[in-house]
């Protein structure tokens, strides 16, 4: 099957600051996340992988180069068809803080078709919901869910939706290896069986080992790409690059 | 301690903007309307000092009747009297005054100023006198029966000019004068805002008042003698059978400026009552900030517990924060509020009462007031919230969240039950028997156990209030409604100032409603007219008695008849007397006669009301002894009982009661009944003809009378809602801080929405629903108290008159609407604000 690009990213620069304080975070990066793969970004603490998947969500301003989402250019969109481009296009899982309290497991899970004021496709919900085991917590709010199930809702909300690709910044920093390797599995679980693209973001090679493909980044420039990995090729690889 | 609290203070500006600005507006309603007082105060005080400047002696009757509401009606003196002053050695010059009602027509036919509703029509003598009150800027003096003198605000607002014809109606009627001078006052155009037409003696005897009288005489000496010595002088000179008295300029100055004083120290007191309100509601939002800002704190007060402050040093420092707020925001509150008393005078200007120049006068018991009570108020506010600071564990430095813990405890709705029981209960003991007074105690139990109960109410409320939002905004709707039951304590302290201030209006307003059905129950059973003439003024002046005559002529009409007010003293003391014309009397106007008919009604007789009698065990043949303005002696025989005394009162006479007095006597009221058949066009053609022939009154239908009368109340209710307003602003500033500290502690979830799609817009609308959900809280919880209250103030005034309870639909629906809009207004500035928040701080945990 020949995979599409779901996101693109061409030349992307960020700098941080000015004159001496500058800090150039990103430089001249390019990279492609093809649909319907898992791809992992690793790199040491401060090497820019935040702030690429910031830049490519939409999240942030780059300072050069461009960004396109399921063939859309985002530096031309306005703030308002920005945060619909997220709403729609996009899904997020973040390290912590990933759900709002008010609102139940269920609501949190629609929220971004809520806000759309869309339906979406409940059949699709379901298949989402049963896959990451939340069924019987559905009615409960977030603070009588335990962190590992707080992460399956947020999960099950980046898919609700069907985006067009789902990013991830350290979605298991947060959790004890066993449940981190649950929401892992169910991360594979969505790209194999339901077909979605997802980008995350980790330090942790056995993480990354989950993914179809690794692309290293090194003071804000990509440094390599590992397929198919294994933890024992991540390390070896990250032993290479000096690490 | 102190340098760790004042970093903690100045490390924060926008928390410190935030709390001071309740302070402010609290302590600022407070200086503003004390300094205005002052002001009024002095105003007043310089410009009779001024008037009577150069008047060494003032001789006026000593038979004076005061009656209730600090009317005085002071006899008037025989004009022979002014020869004889001037014949005094030490007297260099007199002049005889009258102060009395007359009116100018303007050219457009209307009379200047408003009927009634505005400040005094006053008629007069103007002429060349050393202590003149009145000086000629522009003319001369009027000299003879055709002159008239205006005053320069009168002159200016009628577009008169000198040679014009000026139309003025007073006791006797209207009649035509050429302008021939205009005048000021002191050093102003024209005192408060009256209106003054100024004669010769004469003329203004004869047409002000009675040939032959006039109110008092303003003596010039000569300088041989002190002004003690020259009032002493006179009054040897004049004889004890004229009952007189001399008072020294100084004495009337003196005497003027206190009875100004009084009348002012009624507005000063309204005004100081309602700011205190206004400041009593901002000390909720002063508390409720202190109460935030601290839970927001709450991992800094703990991290400082965790290295070894004690509970004690956390607590200090936050009162010592207070004690800052309390001094910076009374401070800039003093000076608000001289700002605001400014805008005040200002405002009086526009609605055209000139006051005299001079600055404005901030009392040192003003200053001293302000920064003492803003103080004292911000500190009590801030003990509690500081308490509970001191109270944190040590170990909340490691939670993540500081959110502000809600624990709502069992004690805290038995104690607010309980409130509320003990106030119901001491309300029923009142209407099973008690004393009225335990009312107010019962009034505040309820309050104090409503406001107890807020955190346990607020919840299921604000959710039942914020379901159409949900219904209407789907999840921004869901979000707000749950956001604003999500803290119970922190809505409630933020919904309390509205429920206060939206209680007392409530309240006002359902007292209102009860007052104005009542009269019109009242007129609807007695005037069993078809039109009315109605003039608005009270006690001063009104309709010349001959319109009910004129009209009475008029081939249309059936039957008019006036009705009118007498100040007499019965038994010592001041007391209304109704007058009628009971030759017309009857069946225009029914005051339920149960015994006796008008024509038992002379000059020699009177009818009291069933309630009098009985409770002076009065019977038809008893006399009463009367005493007339004029100091004449009247018994009377009682010679009628009725049962209507709602406008009748206690007495009533025959207007021939006084036809042989000095006393002038004027109608309020006169009622007309149509000849069966005569078109409403043509009556109220010829009606209106004679109405306009004397310049005064106005021509109403029955329904229109009735209405007016009904609707009279309105216009106390315009004052006391102005008044409230102050609360209403400080309630809605309390919304908006509350609601920017939310947006402040919420950031991070504001931003993980924004990431996940939510358009600025639909934030806006989140934090707009939430506001609104709260503003109406406060409404509906408020409008249920002050319907009671309302219901309870009637209750306390059934002996006064009020027999039925009217809920006031029309206000509550208004209510309603404005703390909706409220809600949305508040909501403006924090929800761009929230729009504001930085997407990535707020998803990128530190
Ligand atoms: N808001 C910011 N202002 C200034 N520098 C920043 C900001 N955010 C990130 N940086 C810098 O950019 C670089 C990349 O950061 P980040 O993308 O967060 O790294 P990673 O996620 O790989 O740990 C770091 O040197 C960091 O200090
Ligand atoms: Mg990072």
């Amino acid at each position: 099957m020949n995979n599409p690009s779901a996101a693109t990213a061409t030349n992307v620069s960020k700098i941080y600051g000015h004159g001496d304080s500058e800090v150039r975070a990103l430089d001249n990066v390019s990279v492609q996340f093809e649909t319907g793969k898992f791809t992992a970004i690793m790199g040491p603490s401060g090497s820019g992988k935040s702030t690429l998947m910031h830049c490519m969500a939409g999240l942030d301003e780059m300072t050069q180069g461009s960004v396109t989402i399921a063939d859309i250019d985002i530096a031309s969109l306005k703030d308002k068809d920005l945060t619909k481009l997220r709403r729609d296009k996009i899904g997020f899982v973040f390290q912590s803080f990933n759900l709002v309290p008010t609102l139940t497991a269920d609501e949190n899970i629609r929220l971004p078709l809520l806000l759309g004021n869309n339906k979406g496709n409940e059949e699709w919900i379901q298949k989402v919901i049963n896959t990451v085991h939340l069924q019987d917590r559905l009615t409960h709010r977030p603070s009588e869910l335990s962190g590992g199930q707080q992460q399956r809702v947020a999960v099950a909300r980046a898919l609700a939706s069907e985006p067009a690709i789902i990013f991830a910044d350290e979605p298991t920093g947060n959790l004890d290896s066993t449940t981190g390797n649950e929401i892992l599995s169910f991360m594979r679980k969505a790209v194999d069986e339901l077909g979605q693209t997802i980008v995350m973001v980790t330090h942790d090679p056995v993480s990354a080992s989950y993914a179809d493909r690794i692309v290293f980044l090194k003071d804000g420039k990509i440094a390599g790409e590992l397929l198919n990995p294994t933890p024992e090729l991540v390390l070896d690889y990250m032993k290479n690059l000096g690490h | 301690m102190f340098r760790i609290a004042l970093k903690g203070i100045l490390g924060r500006k926008a928390r410190l903007v935030l709390t001071s600005l309740a302070v402010i507006l609290g302590t600022s309603f407070l200086s503003g309307t004390a300094v205005f007082s002052a002001t009024l105060n002095r105003t007043f005080d310089n410009l009779f000092s001024d008037v009577f400047r150069n008047v060494d002696s003032y001789v006026r009757s000593t038979q004076v009747i005061e009656a209730d509401f600090g009317a005085e009606e002071r006899q008037r003196i025989p004009v022979e009297l002014v020869d004889m002053v001037k014949q005094v050695p030490g007297v260099a010059d007199v002049q005889a005054d009258i102060q009395a009602f007359a009116r100018i027509i303007g050219k457009d036919g209307q009379p200047l100023g408003s009927e009634g509703a505005g400040p005094p029509t006053f008629g007069g003598v103007g002429q060349e006198f050393k202590g003149a009150l009145w000086t000629i800027s522009e003319g001369r003096f009027a000299a003879g029966p055709t002159e008239v003198v205006l005053d320069e605000s009168s002159a200016k607002a009628g577009k008169f000019a000198l040679n014009d014809k000026v139309k003025v109606v007073a006791q006797t009627g209207s009649r035509e004068f050429t302008l021939v001078g205009i005048a000021s006052y002191g050093d102003v155009r024209s005192p408060g805002g009256a209106t003054f037409a100024l004669f010769d003696l004469a003329t203004a005897q004869e047409f002000l008042a009675k040939p032959g009288f006039v109110d008092d005489i303003l003596v010039s000496g000569d300088g041989t003698l002190s002004d003690e010595e020259l009032a002493k002088a006179i009054s040897a000179a004049i004889p004890s059978s004229y009952k007189t008295e001399t008072l020294t300029g100084a004495q009337i100055t003196k005497e003027t400026q206190d009875q100004i004083g009084t009348a002012l120290s009624f507005f000063s007191i309204l005004l100081s009552t309602f700011s205190y309100i206004a400041l009593g509601v901002g000390s909720f939002v002063i508390y409720n900030v202190f109460s935030i800002s601290a839970a927001q704190r709450q991992r800094e007060n703990a991290l400082l517990r965790a290295i070894g402050a004690s509970k004690k040093q956390v607590t200090r420092a936050l009162m010592i924060e207070s004690v800052v707020v309390g001094l910076f925001g009374s401070t800039i509150g003093l000076f608000a509020g001289i700002g605001l008393s400014k805008a005040l005078s200002a405002l009086l200007k526009a609605a055209s009462i000139d006051l005299p120049s001079g600055g404005l006068v901030v009392p040192s018991s003003a200053i001293i007031n302000t920064i003492v009570v803003g103080l004292i108020v911000t500190v009590a506010s801030a003990w509690l919230p500081a308490r509970r600071a001191g109270r944190v564990p040590p170990l909340a430095a490691m939670r993540e969240t500081a959110i502000e813990v809600v624990a709502l405890s069992r004690r805290r709705t038995l104690f607010g039950l309980l409130l509320i029981a003990l106030g119901a209960a001491t309300i029923i003991a009142v209407t099973s028997g008690a004393s009225n007074k335990w009312l107010g105690l019962g009034i505040l139990f309820v309050f104090s156990g409503t406001i107890t109960l807020g955190p346990v109410i607020a919840r299921p409320v604000a959710l039942l209030l914020g379901k159409p939002a949900e219904k209407l905004r789907g999840v921004t709707g869901t979000m707000a409604r749950q956001n604003s039951a999500r803290n119970p304590k922190r809505t409630s302290r933020t919904a309390a100032p509205v429920l206060i201030g939206v209680a007392l209006v409530t309240a006002v307003a359902a007292l209102a409603a009860s007052i104005s059905t009542q009269i019109d129950g009242v007129f609807t059973q007695q005037f069993k007219g078809d039109y009315a003439i109605s003039t608005n003024a009270r006690g001063f002046g009104g309709l010349s008695p001959s319109l009910a005559d004129d009209i009475n002529t008029l081939p249309e009409v059936e039957r008019a008849t006036g009705i009118g007010l007498l100040t007499v003293k019965i038994d010592g003391k001041g007391q209304y007397l109704t007058t009628i014309n009971p030759a017309t009397v009857d069946g225009v106007f029914d005051i339920g006669l149960t015994s006796g008919t008008y024509a038992d009604l002379t000059a020699e007789t009177i009818f009291v009301s069933q309630k009098y009698a009985e409770n002076n065990k009065a019977k038809l043949g008893d006399t009463l002894q009367v005493t007339l303005a004029d100091a004449q002696v009247k018994t009377l025989t009682i010679a009628g009982i009725y049962e209507f005394d709602d406008i009748a009162g206690k007495y009533t006479v025959s207007r021939d009661l006084i036809k042989d007095s000095t006393v002038i006597n004027f109608d309020l009221g006169v009622y007309i009944k149509l000849k069966s058949g005569v078109s409403d066009q043509s009556a109220r053609t010829v009606l209106q003809a004679a109405v306009d022939k004397y310049g005064q009154g106005t021509l109403l239908s029955k329904r229109e009378y009735i209405d007016k009368q009904s609707g009279s109340i309105n216009q106390l209710l315009g004052l006391i809602y102005g008044l409230l307003f102050l609360s209403v602003i400080i309630a809605v500033v309390g919304i908006i801080i509350t609601l920017l500290l939310s947006v402040f502690e919420r950031q991070r979830e504001i931003g993980l929405l924004r990431a996940v799609g939510m358009t600025k817009s639909q934030v806006r609308t989140t934090v707009r629903w939430e506001s609104v959900i709260t503003s109406l809280l406060g409404a509906v919880v408020g409008i249920v108290l002050g319907v009671g209250l309302g219901w309870v103030i009637v209750y306390a005034l059934r002996d006064q008159g009020l027999s039925s309870f009217s809920v006031p639909v029309g206000p509550t629906v208004s209510i309603l609407v404005m703390a909706f809009v409220i809600g949305v207004l508040a909501a403006v500035y924090p929800a761009w604000r929230a729009t504001r928040v930085n997407l990535l701080a707020a998803i990128t945990t530190a």
